[in-house]
């Protein structure tokens, strides 16, 4: 790839430079534009051949059938029955519903919580810190974690929240409880703060960047016509914030609904998440089982992405 | 927001933020000091003894886990992942400030590969390798041809597991670059084809410099991004594990601070990659603006 | 200046596209040359209970064959030799992935005459006796998958041919690892799992065929049903079996799952459990490291496991002839004597008596009082001497087998209702 990738620089040295005449004009634009399918064509293919093919594949083999160790090219709406399975039963959620009961819960407190700390931190940065050298270095304390391994970052809050860990035992020795608190970990709240841990910083950035953009004029107005520093917030920082908002809680949404390790290992492997079930069945060799569960899952946050996506351009936000 | 003395909601914003870093940094700190655990310490608390013994051990070996041979699968992918992304993601920028027809549909792909749960690109990669697997094992029971017979699998770490990575860098690739080319004026380019410079020339004496530090963002990005990749690399990954893999399954086979060690070990290495790339890029600005002043 | 710029632009950008191509072509060709000229590599794939640098140092030394591991999670080994079946030269699986693996036919029969020791293998394999007695077969016991029809057949011989599926490595009896320090009273029967007494502090086994499994012991122990082969059960079975651990589950009976022996002990040695079904090592290893914890024998039995060496079908030549080589030598005593200092039991019994102490193997094989202090193979001592090894002598434990880790026909519909199970 990377040849193709450089091909492109010989290519380039083709173009006559800058012709004169204005008969050539439409000769230039067919180059430039051949040119802009070259330089295009990398990025291309390796979408094609790693994304849009997969997931074809994905969506044709999930109506496929099975056995304990190869996949039958037979097509069946088996799996999809199984995935909703009983879910027409009114007596009691099915599996499927639970599970993305159970995801869309994480989501929703991940969500919340990783909004208002990433805003206020970003706020913080943005307005409230004079020297711009001094934000840059704020800004990069907060995103370094992020460059960081996850799975230790996971793993380091084990020795903090078991049953004998840090948090507990401190608690106990300063006398404020007499027996371990078991909810820390292997519970939802671990999941939670691992996912706030892990997560903040795709909060952090795009709204930080949105700030970045205010201009300093707007908020002086309001300031000059008497809006206290809520209304100003509130009526100028917060909507024109609102693209950085928008692409942070794309980011956070995504990662949490897909997630498989953070919800196994802080979960104690007892809490359901959809990514885990397709894990499992991957695991269990039943692709086309995993797939059709996949095909839904994708479903599902498209739903989620297409609200969001209606309010902003990505594009114009950069 | 002048220079006037500060208010009182910047000691609260302030006391929130130290608390978030410690948040933040807290778990590693801990990780960092139970690295340096005594030799009969435990995973846990109390500390048992300060040593250096964990890091002795790792550096041993983790016993049957190849920890030095997974780092260094997971460094060399994360080169070529770093070269490939800066690479593409630069000309698919140049591309997207021409227009081309289809500029849509490859920008929407690039959005949709970053918002598709990695789970399912992971599990669409490791479908579309093992169908093709079982094409060649067919192809190679039917023609009988010597060479095909050896076939084990297409994946692997210069294949699915790069494509892979490819799906996640890329887009964070280019979105950078639009933003960087949002930011950059077309007015040096102009002067400089206005000189006579070619296309190429334009390209490798003007936009390359200007955009330097920038693409040392990229790579960053497309380096660490990498390294640290579990989710999409988990079902796409042939016979030998990345780093990160490796490091989950040992969260479940270590008992020892050894764990802690490497934690604190890829910690640093993380930290150093950084160091090395903001370092590269205030050299670039810097040598830039030494050479502006220069021939100004 | 602009020359400078130029010069060292088209060297960084070739250096850089070299430095690519090198990186990205180099391992796809690979060094077939090289490879040929250096000593044999075994690529050993299994799970890392069973994987020890200490043998693969050893073997190293003996033969100069390198091992190297990789190790995965028992799920992981079966998907591995079905979807990739070059990617390995030496398998070491669980017996009852067999049934996944055998009509995958990406295994080869092993050569019965190539073993040197086949014919001492225990029968605890060949007839599922332990010292003449017959013992529990329910679910995938070796016995009924341990030889095969022929080299290449994709059917189990039901009696002794020359083709063996899997050569054992270890073995063992797993029942409840219990912390008798926090719960202060005996334990004798699979029930108290799921007593409500343990409310937060028991684990199961988070690999479905085993960990369903543990819970039909349960079942049976508390007189609620007994099931015709607890390791092929029906539909219905498996409802039945899963509704009892939702309800658990609801009740909060689990502080966690875990998947792999290292994560069984550490959840045990922090306290984090007091009871959990557990691997007779495990319960060594959380000993070792000053905890108590016991491995408790129960009166309804024991549920048996046993990993074997197979042979992925494509291998042959030098490589073939090492992976021969490495199963005899590990046969052959010292590799048998370091897996029952561990706890485990190996293969050939005889040979590794021969390479163990008179007083270890009186403690490990016999149930005797150890003599002397009992040392693990990292030279740590393990028990004081005095100890007596929970459930006894070889025999008593291996005879006292209710059934074995399974496959089951209704794996499929099992596997959707344990996630449903972890889902509730």
């Amino acid at each position: 790839m990377t040849d193709t990738a450089l091909s492109a620089m010989p290519a380039a040295a083709n173009i006559p430079a800058a012709p004169a005449s204005a008969a050539s004009l439409t000769a230039k634009t067919r180059r430039r534009r051949a040119l802009a399918y070259l330089q295009a064509l990398p990025m291309a293919l390796v979408f094609l051949v790693f994304f849009v093919v997969p997931l074809a594949l994905t969506v044709i083999v999930s109506f496929w059938a099975y056995n304990e160790y190869e996949i039958i090219p037979a097509f069946t709406v088996r799996n999809y029955l199984d995935v909703f399975e009983g879910c027409l039963d009114t007596a009691d959620v099915c599996t499927t519903v639970r599970t993305y009961l159970s995801t869309l819960k994480f989501c929703v407190l991940t969500w919340i919580c990783t909004l208002l700390i990433g805003f206020t931190v970003a706020y913080f940065v943005a307005f409230h810190v004079r020297s711009r050298t001094v934000q840059m270095a704020l800004f990069l304390l907060c995103t370094i974690p992020f460059w960081t391994s996850n799975v230790i970052r996971m793993i380091s809050w084990i020795p903090l929240l078991g049953r004998n860990g840090l948090v507990n035992d401190t608690l106990m020795g300063m006398g404020i409880i007499r027996t371990p608190i078991e909810g820390l970990l292997y519970s939802d709240f671990s999941v939670v703060l691992a996912f706030v841990h892990l997560n903040t910083v795709f909060m952090i950035v795009p709204i930080f960047n949105s700030m970045a953009r205010i201009d300093r004029s707007l908020i002086e107005a309001a300031h000059d016509c008497g809006a206290t520093g809520w209304q100003t917030l509130w009526n100028v920082v917060v909507p024109l914030a609102k693209p950085g908002i928008a692409i942070g809680s794309i980011f956070v949404v995504t990662l949490v609904m897909g997630d498989f390790v953070t919800v196994g290992v802080m979960g104690g492997q007892q809490i359901a998440s959809v990514g885990k079930v397709i894990q499992v069945q991957m695991s269990a060799l039943q692709l086309p089982a995993a797939a059709a569960n996949a095909v839904v899952l994708l479903g599902a946050v498209m739903l989620m992405i297409v609200a969001m996506t209606r309010l902003i351009d990505l594009r114009k936000e950069l | 927001m002048g220079d006037g003395p500060r208010s009182p909601a910047f000691y609260a914003l302030a006391a929130f933020f130290a608390l978030f870093v410690a948040f933040l940094y807290g778990p590693t700190l801990t990780i960092l000091v139970l690295s340096f655990q005594g030799p009969q310490g435990g995973l846990t608390f109390p500390m048992n003894g300060v040593s250096t013994h964990w890091f002795g051990k790792l550096w041993a070996g983790l016993g049957i886990v190849d920890i030095w041979g997974a780092l260094w699968r997971s460094l060399r992918l994360g080169l070529v992942v770093m070269l490939l992304t800066v690479g593409i993601a630069f000309f698919a920028g140049l591309a997207f400030r021409k227009r081309f027809r289809g500029e849509g549909a490859l920008f929407t792909v690039a959005v949709a590969s970053l918002i598709v749960p990695s789970i399912v690109v992971s599990l669409g990669i490791g479908l579309e390798f093992r169908l093709l697997d079982e094409a060649v094992n067919w192809a190679a029971a039917r023609s009988g041809w010597g060479w095909l017979q050896e076939h084990g699998t297409l994946m692997g770490l210069y294949t699915s597991a790069l494509g892979a990575h490819l799906t996640w860098t890329l887009p964070f690739g280019l979105l950078i670059m639009f933003a960087v080319f949002n930011r950059f004026d077309p007015a040096y380019e102009e002067a400089a084809r206005d000189l006579g410079a070619t296309g190429p020339q334009t390209l490798r004496h003007v936009v390359v410099p200007i955009l330097g530090p920038s693409l040392v963002g990229v790579a960053l990005f497309g380096f660490t991004l990498s390294f640290d990749e579990l989710a999409r690399t988990s079902q796409a990954i042939g016979g030998r594990n990345t780093l990160p893999l490796e490091l989950q399954g040992l969260t479940t086979t270590v008992t020892t601070p050894e764990i802690y060690a490497l934690g604190t070990l890829t910690t640093g290495l993380s930290l150093a990659v950084i160091g090395l790339a903001l370092g590269t890029s205030l050299y670039l600005q810097r040598r830039r603006a030494k050479a502006g002043l220069r021939s100004g | 200046m602009t020359t400078t710029i130029k010069l060292s632009r088209r060297t960084l950008l070739q250096g850089a596209g070299a430095t690519g191509l090198a990186l990205g072509a180099g391992p796809i060709t690979g060094f077939p040359n090289v490879i040929a000229a250096e000593p044999v590599t075994l690529r050993y794939l299994g799970t890392a209970v069973n994987q020890s640098g200490d043998i693969a140092r050893k073997v190293k030394e003996d033969l100069g064959i390198t091992i190297e591991y990789i190790p995965v999670v028992t799920d992981e080994v079966t998907k591995r030799v079905v979807t990739q079946p070059n990617s390995f030269d030496l398998l070491d699986t669980e017996f009852f992935s067999l049934k996944k693996l055998i009509p995958s036919g990406n295994i080869q029969g092993m050569d019965a005459r190539r073993i040197k020791q086949a014919d001492n293998i225990t029968p605890v394999f060949t007839k599922g006796e332990v010292a003449g007695k017959t013992i529990g077969d329910q679910g995938t016991a070796p016995k009924k998958v341990f030889y095969l029809e022929g080299q290449n057949s994709k059917a189990f011989a039901a009696s002794a041919t020359e083709w063996i599926t899997l050569i054992p490595t270890t073995y063992n009896a797993d029942t409840l690892g219990i912390r008798p320090d926090l719960i202060k009273r005996p334990i004798t029967s699979w029930k108290e799992l799921l007593n409500p007494e343990f409310k937060g502090k028991a684990s199961i086994l988070n690999i479905p065929s085993i960990g369903i499994m543990d819970a039909a012991m349960v079942i049976e122990a508390t007189g609620d049903y007994t099931y015709p082969d607890k390791g092929n059960m029906t539909k219905a079975e498996i409802d039945r079996t899963i509704k009892l651990l939702i309800e658990a589950k609801r009740a909060g009976q689990f502080r966690a799952f875990w998947q792999d022996f290292n994560e069984s002990v550490n959840l045990m040695a922090s306290g984090e459990t007091v009871i959990q079904s557990m691997w007779s090592p495990a319960v060594t290893k959380v000993r070792s490291q000053g905890v108590a914890c016991t491995y408790q024998p129960l009166k309804e039995g024991y549920r048996a496991w046993a990993t074997g060496f197979g042979l992925p079908k494509t291998l042959a030549g030098r490589k073939l002839d090492a992976a021969y080589d490495f199963i005899n030598w590990f046969l052959s005593g010292w590799a048998g004597a370091y897996l029952n200092r561990q706890g485990y039991y190996s293969a050939v019994p005889e040979t590794a008596k021969a390479h163990m102490e008179p007083y270890e193997w009186a403690y490990w094989m016999e149930g005797k009082a150890a003599e002397k202090d009992i040392k693990g193979p990292d030279g740590g001592v393990l028990e004081k001497a005095g100890a007596i090894r929970d459930g006894g002598s070889f025999e008593a434990r291996m005879g006292g087998v209710a059934c074995w880790n399974a496959v089951m026909d209704e794996n499929t519909y099992m596997v959707r209702k344990w996630n449903e199970f972890i889902a509730a």
